[in-house]
């Protein structure tokens, strides 16, 4: 079986590196059923956080009495579109009211969710009428309010105060007036933070290859109102086992909506051509599982089978147990970004000559004078405008490599604001004004090297560990072309995957990025260094930009869904909690 | 015993993934002894049920010169015929001492286990915090505190290739 693992791993990285969208996930080439997620928009950190609301100091609208005030909530789309979240109930005769009516909304940490509240007075005339049935441009307007959700569920006591503003002056920017305080409170869902941990076994497996005993895995996946199962696990493969006990299956009850919906639970046997054989199934909620724990009772499996024209679940002798269920609340991320954890951002850019040459349009790094971002600057900005609210100082590490400063030889890692002592620079904006200038300062050379970067990364990690910091790194990496230093960015590598930091690579232009693949350990095997030592954990993300093109779901979003991942299996496995 | 001649080390050694034995995969028994300059820390138990993916999780505590440089894990596997060594990693004493971390962090190394024949076996997994004398580690005590590791998860998922691997494939952020 060993020897044809590296045929498997190739496969599976010719696939890999293109998250486009697989509309069948049984016809997918590699049973990659991320890719299935990520092609229906199912991924990321995934929490449900239910809003509140409170005001102070509201303008009054009535003669006789006070306002009787109602938020409404909407979501922006990237295109600035306004799509409404939700109504609050009116609250009667107050300027400092507290809202009862509560909103859900799904936090994804990957994207910049941008809230607009507008609070109106709602005439008496309208307190019989439905809020639902209100028509707003018949009520007085008192204010707006706009904010980011990450930026309200980072603050330690996940509430933020916004000043409300009238849509018109906040426009012409004159000296603005008070027109009271807005204060949205963001808390995380109770099942958000439930997980359930359970050890599943099967029985009397029917045999699927030909020569051996099947090797079997679990697909879990949630049923949604259309039908569509969506997984949402999937457990390791056990090889030529027809009995086979699976490690401990974590599911989140959020993630499958609640412990009474159902679950179908599909056995597969592994076939390294991607075509896995489904051996059998059970549909179970959590709550049956939990039954069939406390019973000890096993479930027989069912194989839909084409009789006719219908299908038939054909009853198999082959049965599912539940050996372990148990479940308990956990820190989640958002407990550890209000316990004053941070994520901290970082940047490394390709200098080198292959990137072709600044001053000419077909150039990757040409600043074209519209205005139009090229694609080092697009993915500074979509990586860090989402990031860039975990930081709370906004200071962020900007180095450049390949290329040479000044007069100097080549250097594989400097500060990209020309300075000798300090990298840092002041915002996103910092960020891109650096690029730019570094631009005109260092001259195009060679080679790629990724070693001195993350070594840099790694060594200000661990001196933020040194000094009892709680943070945790992210590196993005943006490059045209190939890694030189292969074996020493894997040696850097390997050693970074004991600190509190992540790397994000993001490859530009058209080059041929498969051997970049091989440091992203999600698609093939652990890193070794020259040494033997292995990375402890995967903490590299790679990406080719080029997928990014087109497409709704930006492919910068799914490398950035990894990283609440990523920060937890550091934080957890050495048992760090949030300060509350 | 001289306590400036010696550092302690809490080693947890965690598992094994991938262990074979003549390129088959072990069925079961196979322990680990931890050795530095040949002479044994400590030995985990048997793992009766992991076969080539032992779990041990066990914590020990081993006192090791300061000049040593290295200390080795070999995995064996108890056999009718007696133990017989699988595979072994050195591990550089430099990998958990020294640097900018602080001087009890808790490290998580993997390592890359050999055959007698300096042919490839599975990987060893094992944490290594070194212990800090009480006086050294009040005047360090910025240093977050870490408790105790691992109850119920292996500290990688288990990657072999071309195999699906068991992790959560949509929000696995709760797992540990």
């Amino acid at each position: 079986m060993g020897n044809c693992c590296s045929d498997e791993a190739g496969g599976r990285a010719a696939v890999g590196g293109t998250a486009a969208s697989q509309d069948n996930p049984i016809n997918a080439p590699n049973d990659a059923v991320s890719h299935f997620l990520n092609s229906r928009g199912y991924h990321g950190l995934y929490s449900q956080i239910e809003l509140s609301y409170s005001a102070s100091d509201l303008r009054d609208r009535d003669l006789l009495s006070k306002s009787d005030p109602m938020v409404v909530v909407y979501t922006k789309g990237r295109d600035g579109t306004l799509e409404e979240l939700g109504r609050t109930e009116v609250v009667l005769n107050s300027l400092n009211p507290t809202w009862i009516t509560k909103h859900t909304i799904s936090y994804q940490f990957e994207i910049v969710q941008i809230l607009v509240f507008r609070v109106y007075d709602v005439d008496t005339q309208f307190h019989n009428v439905e809020v639902k049935m209100l028509r707003l441009d018949e009520q007085q307007f008192l204010g707006e309010a706009s904010g980011v959700l990450s930026e309200i569920v980072t603050k330690s006591n996940r509430s933020l105060t916004l000043d409300l503003v009238r849509r018109e002056e906040s426009s012409r920017s004159t000296r603005p007036r008070n027109y009271g305080k807005l204060t949205v409170h963001a808390e995380e869902c109770i099942s958000s933070k439930t997980t359930t941990e359970m050890i599943l076994r099967c029985s009397d497996l029917e045999y699927k290859d030909l020569f051996s005993r099947s090797d079997p895995f679990l697909v879990i996946s949630k049923v949604v109102e259309s039908g569509i199962p969506i997984p949402v696990y999937k457990t390791e493969v056990i090889k030529n086992d027809l009995k086979p006990t699976w490690k401990t299956v974590y599911l989140n009850i959020q993630q499958v909506g609640s412990k009474e919906s159902p679950l179908v639970i599909e056995c597969f046997n592994f076939n390294s051509s991607g075509k896995h054989d489904l051996i059998g199934k059970v549909q179970k909620s959590l709550a049956d599982l939990e039954k069939l724990h406390s019973g000890g009772q096993g479930e027989n499996l069912f194989l839909p089978s084409l009789v006719g024209q219908n299908y038939h679940n054909k009853v198999l002798k082959s049965q599912l147990f539940v050996d372990k269920y148990t479940q308990n609340i956990q820190h989640t991320f958002l407990d550890y970004l209000a316990g004053g954890c941070a994520l901290n951002f970082m940047v490394a850019i390709d200098f080198t000559a292959s990137n072709g040459n600044p001053r000419l349009p077909d150039s990757l790094h040409y600043i074209d004078p519209s205005g139009r971002p090229n694609s080092y600057q697009r993915a500074i900005i979509e990586v860090g405008e989402v990031l860039q609210f975990y930081d709370a100082d906004k200071r962020f590490p900007a180095w450049g490599f390949g290329a040479r400063p000044i007069d100097g030889p080549v250097s594989h890692c400097f500060n990209l604001n020309g300075s000798s002592h300090h990298c840092e620079v002041e915002g996103i904006q910092g960020i891109m004004m650096a690029y730019t200038s570094a631009l005109l300062n260092v001259s195009l050379a060679g080679p790629t090297l990724f070693g001195p970067v993350i070594g840099n990364a790694a060594q200000i990690s661990s001196q933020s560990l040194a000094n009892g910091g709680r943070k945790y790194f992210v590196l993005l990496i943006i490059t045209d072309g190939v890694v030189t230093d292969l074996q020493e960015t894997k040696d850097a590598l390997v050693k970074a995957s004991d600190l509190p930091l992540s790397i994000l690579i993001v490859g530009v232009g058209g080059a041929d990025f498969k051997e970049m693949e091989i440091l992203d350990a999600d698609k093939g095997e652990r890193l070794e260094s020259s040494t033997g030592r292995v990375a402890s954990r995967d903490i590299v993300q790679f990406v080719p930009f080029r997928d990014v093109q087109g497409g709704e779901i930006s492919v910068v979003q799914a490398l950035l869904a990894e990283l609440p991942t990523q920060f937890l299996t550091y934080m957890r496995t050495r048992d760090i909690q949030p300060i509350s | 015993m001289f306590s400036t001649a010696s550092r302690t080390l809490e080693i947890t050694v965690i598992s094994g993934e991938d262990i074979r034995n003549k390129r088959k995969p072990v069925k079961k028994n196979v322990f680990a002894v931890i050795r530095t300059d040949s002479q044994p820390l400590c030995r985990t138990e048997t793992d009766k049920d992991g076969g080539s993916y032992p779990y041990w999780n066990e914590k020990h505590n081993v006192d090791i010169p300061v000049h040593a440089r290295f200390i080795t894990v070999e995995v064996q596997c108890k056999t009718s015929v007696g133990d017989k060594t699988l595979g072994m990693a050195t591990i550089p004493v430099s990998d958990f001492v020294g640097g900018f971390v602080p001087q009890s962090y808790l490290h998580f190394l993997s390592y890359r286990l050999r055959d007698s024949n300096g042919e490839r076996n599975g990987i060893i997994n094992v944490s290594v915090k070194a212990k800090v004398p009480e006086y050294a580690a009040s005047s360090c005590s910025s240093a977050t505190t870490i408790g105790v590791p691992f109850g119920k998860t292996s500290c990688y998922g288990g990657v072999v290739p071309g195999v699906p691997v068991g992790v959560p494939i949509m929000k696995q952020y709760y797992q540990g």
